[in-house]
C-alpha cells in the first residue's frame, strides 16, 4: 500500500463548478429535442459545430497562454449551446461559428477565461452575430410548414415573422398560447419552447446551477414594465402574456443571467436581475431589432460590478472603512 | 454535505485485541455516587480520561468550566463529520455509562443542567427512553453541528459547555472501578470493505485500526481525524490517540480542480461563525488587504465548511486563518 499526503479535505459537496456547467449541459441539450424533432438534425449539427469551434478556441488559447490544454471545465460547451439556441434554424452554419469565435477570443480569452470575464461571452458573441448579419439573425423559417431542413446547406425556406417582430410593429402576434408554450412559432432555435425552459429552469434551481432570484427578478421587471406599458392595445395580462412568451427574454432570463463572479449576494443578484430585466425592456421599446436581450445583458454585466460595490458599501464591505 | 455514517452504524461496535506490547490498563479505586467534586476530577485524572473531541484531559477541561461558571453540560452523542459516527454508536451502546458520566461531569464542574446532544430525534429519544434522568436533543445534521447547536444554547443566554459522550462513558465506568483506556474509531471511506465503529486501546497502530476495516489493495490515502479536517498519514504504525475518531481510506485522493470564485456565496452561508470568506479571499488575492474589512476572522472555528462547500475549490480556511494573523498585526508573507 503506497500513501501519499493531501490536505484537507478528504470530502467535498456534491455541486463543483463543472457539475453546475454540467447541469446547464444538460437543460441546454433539452432544449435542442423539439427543434430536432421539428427540423432533422441540422440544429444537433449546429450545436456540434459551435461547441467545437469554441473547443477548439479554448484549447488555442491554453496553448498560446503556455497553460497547455486546461480544459478542466466545460464553459466552453455552454457558450456553444447558448449561441446556437440563438440562432434561427434555417441560419447559415458559419453564423453561429462566427459567434462563437467572438464570443471566445473577444470576450473570454483576453479577460483571462472562465470566472473572470466581466461580460457573458455567448451574449458578446450573438450580439456580434446581430450588429454584423442582422438579416440572417432575423429571418426565421415558417412554423406553418414543418420540414426537415438540409443538414448541411443552404435552406431556402418560406420564411415568417417572428411573434417578437409584431410586437415591434405594434400588433398582436397571430400565435395561438398553446403554441407559444411549445415554441411552435417562429423564432430563434430553442428560445421558444416556454414549457422546456420553464423545467429547465427548474431543474437548474434544483440543483443550485443557477440563483432563481435572478431569473424571477429579471421576469418580475419585465412583467411589470409590460403591464405598465404595453406596446399593443391590449390588457395588461395580454401584455405580460405576449412579452414574455416572445423573443428570447425567457431564455435569457434563465441561461444568460449566469452567476457573475462580482455579485456574491442575493440582494445584489435581485438588482442585478431586476436591471436586466428592465434594460431589455427599454430595448424592445426603443431599440433598433425585435431582439434585444442579448444587449441588455451586455449591459447589465457592465452595470454588475457597480451593483455589487453600492451593495458592499451599503454592508460595510466596500468604500474608505474609516467612515 | 451528505452524512456517510449508516454503513457504520449498520453494526455494533467490535472491539479490536489490545497490541501486546501495550501495557494493562492501571486500577483505580471505583468512585462512589455521592462523590464530592474535587474526587471526581481526581478519578478522571486517576483514569488518563480524555475529551475524544479535542484530545483536552478531562479533569482540566472540568476544572476549566468551573472556572467559568458553567450552567448548562451538554454531552456531545454526534458526529457533526460526515463519515464519523462512533459518538453516536457510544450513545447507543453504553447510555446509562454516559448519564451517570455527564451526571459525575456536571457535578464536578458546577453545572446545574445536563443535556444529551444526539445526531438526530430518533436517537435522542431512544436515549431518553432509557436514561429518563437526563434530558436530550437532536443537534440536527447541518455541518458544523455542534458550533451551531452551542451558539444556539448560548444565544438561549445559559453559559453552556460541551464535553464528549466517550469521556463521560469513561468517567461513568469509573464509578465500577473500570479504567477504560481505550477510544471508539470509525473506520471508513471507498478505501475499506468493512465500515464500522472499533473499540480500540489507545496506542494502537493506525495500521491495526484500519486492518480491521478489511483495506481495498488500491487504498492511496489514509487520513485521520475527521474528512473535513484530518490530516493524512503515510506511516501507519503511527498510534491511535483519544482523539483519533475516524481513519478514513481513500482509494482516490479527492480533488476539485481550481476555479476562480463564481459569487456563488455559498462559504458566507455554511459559515458558523460570521465570517466572509469570498470577501477574505478577495482582500487576500488584491494583495493590499485592509484589515479592517476582514470581518470576524478571529471568530473562525476551523471547521472547514467553507472550503469543503466551494464549487470552485478555494481553500479558504487558509485564507481565513491567512487573514486571522494579518489582523493579529503579522504581515502578509508571514502569514502564508
Ligand atoms: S473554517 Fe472558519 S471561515 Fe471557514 S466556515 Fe469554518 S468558521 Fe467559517
Ligand atoms: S463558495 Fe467559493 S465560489 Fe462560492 S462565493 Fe465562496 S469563494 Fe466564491
Amino acid at each position: 500500500m503506497k500513501l501519499s499526503n493531501a490536505s484537507p479535505p478528504f470530502l467535498h459537496t456534491d455541486v463543483t463548478v463543472m457539475s453546475m456547467l454540467g447541469d446547464r449541459i444538460f437543460a441546454l441539450c433539452a432544449l435542442l429535442v423539439i427543434p430536432t424533432v421539428r427540423y432533422g438534425p441540422r440544429p444537433l449539427v449546429m450545436a456540434g459545430l459551435s461547441v467545437l469551434i469554441c473547443l477548439v478556441c479554448e484549447l488555442l488559447t491554453g496553448l498560446m497562454r503556455k497553460e497547455g490544454v486546461p480544459v478542466t471545465e466545460w464553459s466552453f460547451a455552454v457558450t456553444g449551446l447558448v449561441i446556437t439556441m440563438l440562432m434561427p434554424v434555417n441560419a447559415p452554419l458559419w453564423l453561429p461559428c462566427a459567434a462563437c469565435l467572438f464570443a471566445e477570443l473577444a470576450a473570454k480569452a483576453p479577460f483571462g477565461g472562465f470566472g473572470r470575464t466581466p461580460f457573458n461571452p455567448a451574449a458578446a458573441g450573438v450580439a456580434f452575430a446581430t450588429l454584423c448579419w442582422p438579416k440572417q439573425m432575423f429571418s426565421y423559417v415558417d412554423p406553418a410548414e414543418p420540414q426537415w431542413l438540409p443538414v448541411w446547406g443552404e435552406c431556402s425556406v418560406h420564411t415568417a415573422q417572428s411573434a417578437a417582430a409584431y410586437l415591434k410593429s405594434g400588433l398582436k402576434p397571430d400565435i395561438l398560447p398553446f403554441d407559444m408554450l411549445w415554441g411552435d412559432m417562429a423564432g430563434p432555435l430553442g428560445t421558444g419552447a416556454a414549457l422546456v425552459i420553464g423545467a429547465c429552469a427548474l431543474l437548474l434551481f434544483v440543483r443550485r446551477a443557477a440563483h432563481a432570484e435572478t431569473t424571477l427578478c429579471f421576469l418580475a421587471a419585465a412583467a411589470a414594465l409590460a403591464a405598465l406599458f404595453p406596446r399593443i392595445a391590449c390588457s395588461p395580462l395580454t401584455s405580460v402574456k405576449y412579452e414574455l412568451l416572445s423573443g428570447s427574454l425567457f431564455f435569457c432570463s434563465v441561461f444568460l443571467m449566469d452567476p457573475v463572479s462580482s455579485l456574491h449576494t442575493a440582494a445584489g443578484r435581485c438588482i442585478y436581475g431586476a436591471a436586466a430585466g428592465g434594460l431589455l425592456m427599454a430595448f424592445r421599446h426603443f431599440g433598433a431589432y425585435e431582439q434585444g436581450a442579448v444587449f441588455a445583458v451586455l449591459i447589465a454585466n457592465a452595470l454588475s460590478p457597480l451593483i455589487s460595490s453600492a451593495v458592499g458599501r451599503a454592508r460595510g464591505w466596500e468604500g474608505s472603512v474609516y467612515g | 454535505m451528505e452524512q456517510q455514517k449508516r454503513a457504520s452504524l449498520k453494526n455494533e461496535i467490535v472491539s479490536l485485541p489490545s497490541p501486546e506490547d501495550l501495557p494493562a490498563p492501571p486500577k483505580i479505586k471505583p468512585l462512589k455516587k455521592g462523590a464530592a467534586a474535587p474526587r471526581i476530577l481526581s478519578a478522571a485524572e486517576e483514569a488518563g480520561i480524555a475529551d475524544e473531541f479535542d484530545g483536552m484531559m478531562l479533569e482540566r477541561k472540568l476544572s476549566l468550566f468551573a472556572s467559568r461558571k458553567t450552567e448548562l453540560l451538554v454531552a456531545c452523542g454526534f458526529d457533526e463529520d460526515p463519515y464519523t459516527s462512533g459518538a453516536e454508536a457510544v450513545l447507543r451502546e453504553s447510555a446509562e455509562d454516559v448519564a451517570e458520566g455527564l451526571w459525575l461531569a456536571a457535578k464536578a464542574c458546577g453545572a446545574k443542567e445536563r443535556l444529551v446532544a444526539a445526531s438526530s430525534r430518533r436517537e435522542a429519544h431512544r436515549f431518553a427512553a432509557c436514561c429518563t434522568g437526563t434530558a436530550a436533543v437532536a443537534a440536527g445534521n447541518r455541518y458544523p453541528a455542534r458550533t451551531l447547536l452551542m451558539q444556539k444554547l448560548r444565544r438561549g443566554g445559559k453559559k453552556a459547555e460541551w464535553i464528549g459522550v466517550q469521556a463521560c462513558a469513561a468517567l461513568g465506568a469509573a464509578v465500577r472501578g473500570e479504567c477504560r483506556n481505550e477510544t471508539v474509531v470509525t473506520v471508513a471511506g471507498d478505501g475499506v470493505r468493512r465500515w464500522g465503529n472499533f473499540r480500540v486501546r489507545i496506542g494502537t497502530p493506525v495500521g491495526d485500526v484500519l486492518a480491521a476495516g478489511k483495506p481495498e489493495k488500491r487504498v492511496c490515502l489514509v487520513a485521520v481525524g475527521s474528512s473535513v479536517t484530518g490530516r493524512t498519514v503515510t506511516d501507519l504504525s503511527l498510534p491511535v490517540t483519544a482523539a483519533t475518531r475516524c481513519v478514513i481510506a481513500l482509494k482516490r485522493p479527492p480533488r476539485v480542480p481550481a476555479h476562480p470564485c463564481v459569487g456563488c456565496g455559498r462559504c458566507a452561508r455554511a459559515c458558523p461563525a460570521g465570517v466572509l470568506p469570498w470577501l477574505v479571499h478577495r482582500e487576500l488575492e488584491g494583495g493590499s488587504p485592509e484589515a479592517l474589512r476582514l470581518f470576524h476572522v478571529e471568530d473562525c472555528v476551523g471547521c472547514g465548511a467553507c472550503h469543503t462547500v466551494c464549487p470552485s475549490g478555494i481553500d479558504l480556511m487558509a485564507a481565513v486563518r491567512r487573514a486571522a494573523g494579518l489582523k493579529e498585526g503579522r504581515d502578509l508573507h508571514e502569514t502564508e
